[in-house]
């Protein structure tokens, strides 16, 4: 294992290590998805990116004065796999709420968080859909978030009996209902006011 | 009660019934929702009907020889609300399977149908997957599909004891598999195929 500087030089059709990706030196952000390289998009839209700020904003109200972490991407998520003692997947969720605060290092978080926050973006559902809502679940995250922009619409996927239930869809005019968090509250339409 | 030719002879805050509904003859598309009208948009958009008939296809391919049938929007469907009064809510769903034939008449079907999907369009989620869901849940309605155009991705609800829980949604590269048909398999991209 050596330091990497051009992304160029990975083998996309390879299965690499946590210990690989921290000596990834290139500036292109990817995720690593059960060993396999997932090139993120190198910014996000503005419409992703005022929708994260509000979501930010309205989160982080709540969680000031409780004990639990809330991050914001870029930050990386460790997430284990079955039968593998390696790290082999690493993702950065748009926003995440952490209340165990073992899982954080300083490089992290180390475990499934409590809470998944991701906003939707055209031609990132694929990936966002399909892995990763699978790695969540299967990970055990309590909560999870799809933030629909173009219907302004937030799905909530409840863990339960280690499977996510989806509830009835936020949309404009409701407030948040989350089943984790049932205090925490904003007005959905506030998140997609542009 | 009598013939309405106009649709602004009538009143947006009144609550109607299909009995109402048979006697207008205007030309604007409209819903019956616990008695209180939802007007249509005159068309739907070709995105919107681009899905319609790929799903149409596919759909219908499976129910071809079977006993159930499936039916595509203009197509009224009265359904029964156990919170509204008696033959108060009449739907246009864009696509629906019917299996119980005898919920069937001339003037469309009288009751749930087994599945329901709805293309969403924008500036509209609210009809969809506000209103309507809470409709089809309490019609029991067992399946509702959601189509949503711009991320090309497909929600599935099941009814459970009465309530809707949301499958994983379903993504390009995926194929469907609706809990409530088996047999009906359906890859994502081709619902999505010229759109």
């Amino acid at each position: 294992m050596s330091i990497v500087t051009k992304f160029s030089d990975l083998d996309l059709t390879k299965q690499y290590t946590y210990a690989d990706y921290l000596l990834w030196q290139f500036s292109e952000r990817v995720e690593l998805i059960r060993g396999f390289i997932k090139k993120m998009s190198p910014a996000p839209s503005k419409t992703h990116q005022v929708i994260s700020r509000k979501l930010t904003r309205y989160i982080d109200r709540y969680f000031e004065h409780k004990p639990c972490g809330f991050f914001v991407a870029p930050f990386d998520v460790r997430l284990k796999s079955n039968n593998n003692h390696q790290i082999i997947t690493v993702v950065q969720p748009d926003l995440c709420i952490i209340c165990d605060l073992d899982k954080l290092d300083e490089r992290g978080c180390l475990g499934a968080p409590d809470l998944v926050i991701e906003i939707l973006s055209p031609g990132n559902s694929k990936n966002e859909m399909g892995e990763k809502f699978r790695l969540y679940e299967e990970n055990q995250v309590k909560e999870y978030w799809l933030v629909e922009p173009f219907e302004k619409t937030i799905f909530i996927y409840s863990l339960q009996n280690d499977k996510f239930i989806g509830l009835k869809p936020c949309i404009e005019g409701e407030q948040i209902a989350s089943p984790l968090f049932p205090e925490l509250n904003f007005e959905i339409e506030k998140i997609f006011e542009s | 009660m009598s013939i309405v030719t106009k649709f602004s002879d009538l009143d947006l805050t009144k609550q109607y019934t299909y009995a109402d509904y048979l006697l207008w003859q205007f030309s604007e598309r409209i819903e019956l929702l616990r008695g209180f009208i939802k007007k249509m948009s005159p068309a739907p958009s070709r995105r919107h009907q681009s899905i319609s008939f790929n799903l149409t296809m596919k759909i219908g391919n499976m129910f071809n020889l079977k006993s159930c049938q499936v039916f595509i929007a203009p197509f009224d469907v009265r359904l029964p609300i156990p919170s509204a009064k008696k033959d108060n809510t009449v739907v246009q769903p864009d696509i629906c399977i019917i299996c119980d034939i005898s919920k069937l008449d001339d003037h469309g079907c009288n009751g749930a149908p087994d599945l329901i999907v709805e293309i969403l369009s924008p500036g509209n989620s609210k009809h969809d997957a506000d209103t309507k869901f809470r409709l089809y849940e309490e019609a029991g309605v067992q399946e509702y599909w959601m189509v949503e155009p711009e991320e090309k991705l497909v929600f599935i609800y099941t009814l459970q004891n009465g309530i809707y829980i949301g499958l994983k949604p379903f993504s390009e590269g995926e194929i469907i598999n609706s809990p409530r048909f088996p047999e009906l398999k359906i890859e994502v991209e081709a619902i999505f195929l010229n759109v």
